[in-house]
């Protein structure tokens, strides 16, 4: 019997709500530890099976599924639905997300395995809670569903991110995280509202045919749009709500690989793909996308050129890709950006679990602590650089028809300048991943009394702007004097002692380097329908001289990175030193926090005081002029009680009276 | 016409009497003041054909109540040493509540049916009394017979010298 | 000449008893007031008995007069036994129930 697609995904979705469910209310189990792991694991597993299974139906399917259940009783018709809508896209972001959910949680199996059993079992409770959460995101038939699952993932990535709460700057970054992706969400919110009272349904097949069919009223549209988009910028890091994805680095790296890679910041980009019907009705906005895409990639890109900390420079790379997908999109060709998604999902996520295993191996999160890994690391560097060339798009390699595909859509739309920030994002982008590959892997190592070994997981380490300004002051790597790794319970040792990580590490590098692999030769020799069956290939649109332009600059890129950390024939002191104003405003990131500081203190706390105030003065004050009042009533009335009988005579005599005179007046 | 000008004259005794007991400045002045509103009332008795009660009013309240209100005053007298002087107080709200309970009690009246005439004496009056009490009316004659015992134990443990 | 009068005469003394009880300070003055109204009530009762030609007023005037005696002599020996104790016969030192 040919299962349906329908209950396959439903399937994928609900095994890791199962999964949560038994792990948060059987807390026995929970902390435990290990087994609490693999149960996990397994029902992970289990999703990713039935993902796949439901994406090989609804490949070769004609239509969409839609497998709902009435939910939201309004007025006596149902205006939303809980359940899935299983189409190509929806499949294919399942399986994404099932894929490197599952890896991840296995991943951590090594890269955890000291944490305490009963933090151990809360983690991998997230870990499904997530999981479950960004399924249910991705097969949303209908805008609220969508943006429970919204909330909810911001929930799990603060709750990740803030895993080490103990830690001030973890549960500071978490904090973070959740108020600015808070503040796009409330955009989105009032776009989803405005959306229903203009269309009539929140379900997103409706609103298809409603737009196709030009029965959405245009009236409005570009707010509503804009107002999505606003959660979409929250969520996927775009200027200026970028800022809380580095400090999201403090949560444990398998986390950053699978929330802040592959699955929670695409989400803004798969909403986007998802309801591109109605951004198509809206071109200005589409333009201020692409735009604020363009610029968001350059500004990662600088910004990652000067940071230290390895997981630093992968965040500010994914802010970057981020910026890709979203001028694809603002360029018009969803396709083009949601491709990027897929391909940037698994290299991605291949960088971070192998910056992971590298952290895991050296004790530290700062490049000037490694070098030379690759002879002791062979594997490890390996992945990392098939990771690195597929970032920089590299023919063969992943990332290389998708960001083809973006720069031949920005250029076909006509949007000149956000297509030469690309461009330059390239070269860029390759300079700095180079840049992290030399310094770590190649060189020599890094001298015996910084290096620390640490088998520690807690690897991570507040790396805010004192880390930077440090380094900087030994910009050339492999002579740093001053050691800035913070590492909890690491023991120095004299002699380096990195080596190549477990063999739970190792087994999902590897399935993610040939993954990615396999996606970049399938997509060079033209192979696209397994991917994207509605997208058509730009490749006819895009002028000839793209790609070998595009590869020129990345190849240039790298050139740049080899002459100066290699051979060191460039010296890295003088490069940093051309740039002088430029480097100097990127080491304090641009004043952009300090600008989100400055308004959370002045506004926020401003009006916090002016409310409270309010609060304290006028409404307690007015409650506690009551309460005067009515003790000193209560002290006045008592004077009627003067203890003399008499008195109490005269009172029941005039009480008499009243009432008789009531009586004769009133009835 | 002679019972108008009897009624008239023992009305203007009766009030004024009672005004001046309650207004009196001088405790012992208000007492006797008191007997005579008591006398006049045995009097309005007396117009009722009531000569038995006239007699109770008189021995009674007239004679007995008098002599131990008085017999208070005096113990209560020498012991303070003093002049026994008293005013009122809160004069206004009482004549105001006394005023406003009286008009409304004559309200009342005005406009209720009251007999105008009397009726036949159904023989002596006194005669009547007698054997109501002891006939109809025994059980409540015997009760208070009990009752003014308990009344006067009361009062003598009440008025016990100290021990 | 009618039963009126009588009931007016005897809501004067009444009131005028009323008067007495609130206002006067001294609580043997108290007293005198209740008397006045007990009398009151007692002209009341043997004018109504008369004019209806029903004994049963005067019976029940013998017994309020009878109870009357009782309650003014429990009374003033309640007056007596407060003035050793407090030393004061004026109403308004007596205020041991003030709240």
């Amino acid at each position: 019997m040919m299962a349906n697609s329908g209950t396959l995904a439903l399937t994928a979705w609900l095994l890791p709500a199962f999964s949560f469910l038994v792990l948060a209310i059987v807390f026995p189990l929970r902390r435990l530890g290990r087994p609490a792991a693999w149960f996990s694991v397994l029902c992970a597993a289990g999703a990713f099976a039935s993902a796949v299974m439901a994406w090989r139906i609804q490949s070769v399917a004609a239509h969409p599924v839609h497998l709902v259940w009435p939910w939201l009783p309004s007025g006596g018709k149902t205006i939303a639905d809980v359940g899935v809508l299983v189409d190509a896209q929806s499949t294919i972001m399942l399986c994404l997300v099932s894929l490197v959910a599952l890896l991840v949680q296995f991943y951590s199996l090594g890269y955890l395995h000291d944490e305490p059993a009963p933090a151990f079992g809360r983690y991998y409770a997230y870990q499904s809670l997530f999981a479950f959460s960004m399924m249910g995101l991705a097969l949303a038939p209908n805008l609220l569903q969508l943006f429970m699952c919204w909330e909810l993932v911001g929930l799990c990535s603060y709750l990740l991110i803030g895993f080490w709460y103990q830690r001030p700057s973890a549960a500071r970054a978490a904090v973070k995280a959740f108020w600015i992706t808070k503040a796009g969400d409330v955009g989105m919110l009032v776009g989803i509202v405005m959306l229903f009272r203009a269309a009539g349904t929140f379900d997103i097949t409706e609103l298809h045919s409603l737009a196709a069919t030009n029965a959405l009223p245009l009236a409005g549209l570009s707010i509503i749009t804009f107002c999505l988009y606003l959660g979409a910028m929250g969520k996927s890091a775009q200027f200026p709500f970028h800022v809380w994805l580095p400090d999201a680095m403090e949560g444990p790296t398998p986390v950053s690989a699978l929330i802040h890679a592959a699955t929670m910041v695409t989400a803004g980009v798969y909403l986007l793909v998802r309801t591109d019907f109605l951004f198509a009705l809206t071109p200005n906005v589409l333009l201020v996308v692409a735009w604020i895409g363009a610029f968001t990639a350059l500004l990662a890109a600088v910004l990652a050129c000067v940071q230290d900390d390895i997981k630093r420079v992968l965040a500010y790379s994914t802010v970057s890709q981020l910026g890709y997908m979203m001028t694809a999109i603002g360029a018009g060709v969803a396709s083009a950006g949601f491709l990027h998604l897929l391909t940037h999902g698994l290299f991605k996520a291949l960088l971070f679990l192998g910056a992971g295993a590298i952290i895991h191996a050296v004790g530290s999160n700062d490049l000037p602590n490694m070098g030379g890994l690759a002879r002791r690391m062979p594997q490890t560097a390996t992945v990392f650089i098939v990771g690195t060339l597929s970032l920089a798009g590299i023919p063969i390699f992943g990332g290389y028809v998708s960001k083809e595909e973006i720069l031949g859509a920005v250029w076909g739309a006509h949007l000149t300048g956000p297509f030469l920030l690309l461009m330059l994002v390239a070269g860029l982008t390759a300079f700095y991943m180079f840049r992290v590959v030399f310094l770590a892997f190649f060189g020599a190592p890094a001298p015996a009394a910084q290096v620390t070994h640490a088998h520690a997981a807690h690897a991570s380490h507040a790396h805010g702007v004192h880390a930077t300004t440090a380094g900087t002051a030994a910009r050339v790597a492999h002579t740093d004097l001053h050691n800035e790794t913070v590492v909890e319970g690491a023991h120095v040792n004299e002699t380096p002692h990195a080596h190549e990580p477990p063999a739970t590490m190792l087994l999902p590098l590897w399935v993610l380097a040939i993954g990615t692999m396999a996606v970049g030769v399938y997509t060079t020799f033209g192979g696209r329908v397994l991917l994207d069956p509605a997208g058509a290939p730009t490749a006819e649109g895009a002028p000839g001289w793209l790609t070998p332009s595009a590869v020129g600059v990345a190849a240039a890129g790298i050139l740049l990175a080899w002459a100066t950390y290699q051979t060191r024939t460039i010296n890295p002191v003088t490069l940093a030193n051309a740039f002088g104003p430029i480097r100097a405003a990127a080491l304090r990131k641009f004043w952009i926090d300090d600008v989100f500081e400055g308004l959370y203190g002045i506004v926020l706390l401003g009006f916090s005081r002016i409310v409270g105030w309010i609060d304290r003065y006028l409404v307690d004050g007015v409650l506690n002029v009551l309460s005067d009042w009515t003790v000193q009533a209560g002290d006045e009335l008592r004077g009627i009680q003067t203890g003399k009988p008499q008195d109490y005579v005269y009172g029941i005599g005039a009480g008499v009276l009243v009432l008789i005179l009531l009586m004769r007046l009133v009835f | 016409m002679i019972e108008q000008l009897t009624f008239a004259a023992l009305s203007i005794v009766l009030v004024g009497s009672a005004l001046a007991v309650v207004l009196s400045k001088n405790l012992f002045h208000a007492v006797l003041w008191l007997a005579l509103a008591l006398t006049g009332t045995a009097g309005v008795f007396l117009m009722l054909d009531a000569e038995f009660l006239a007699a109770v009013q008189l021995l009674l309240y007239a004679g007995g109540i008098i002599t131990i209100v008085v017999f208070a005053i005096v113990v209560t007298e020498r012991l303070v040493g003093e002049r026994i002087t008293q005013t009122n107080m809160r004069i206004g709200g009482g004549a105001l509540v006394a005023a406003v309970m009286l008009g409304f009690i004559v309200n009342v009246l005005r406009k209720s049916l009251l007999p105008a005439t009397r009726p036949e004496m159904p023989g002596d009056l006194t005669r009547v009394l007698g054997q109501a009490v002891l006939t109809r009316y025994v059980l409540p004659f015997e009760l208070l017979a009990v009752l003014m015992l308990v009344g006067m134990l009361g009062a003598i443990y009440f008025a016990r010298p100290e021990d | 000449m009618g039963l009126q009068p009588y009931l007016i005469l005897s809501a004067v003394i009444f009131c005028i008893g009323l008067f007495g009880v609130t206002t006067r300070r001294n609580t043997i003055g108290i007293l005198l007031g209740i008397e006045l109204m007990m009398n009151a009530v007692n002209i009341n009762l043997v004018a109504f008995a008369r004019y209806t030609a029903n004994a049963a007023g005067m019976v029940f005037t013998v017994f309020t007069i009878c109870i009357t005696v009782t309650e003014a002599a429990l009374g003033l020996a309640i007056v007596i036994l407060l003035f050793r104790v407090r030393r004061t016969v004026m109403a308004d030192h007596l205020d041991l129930l003030k709240g």
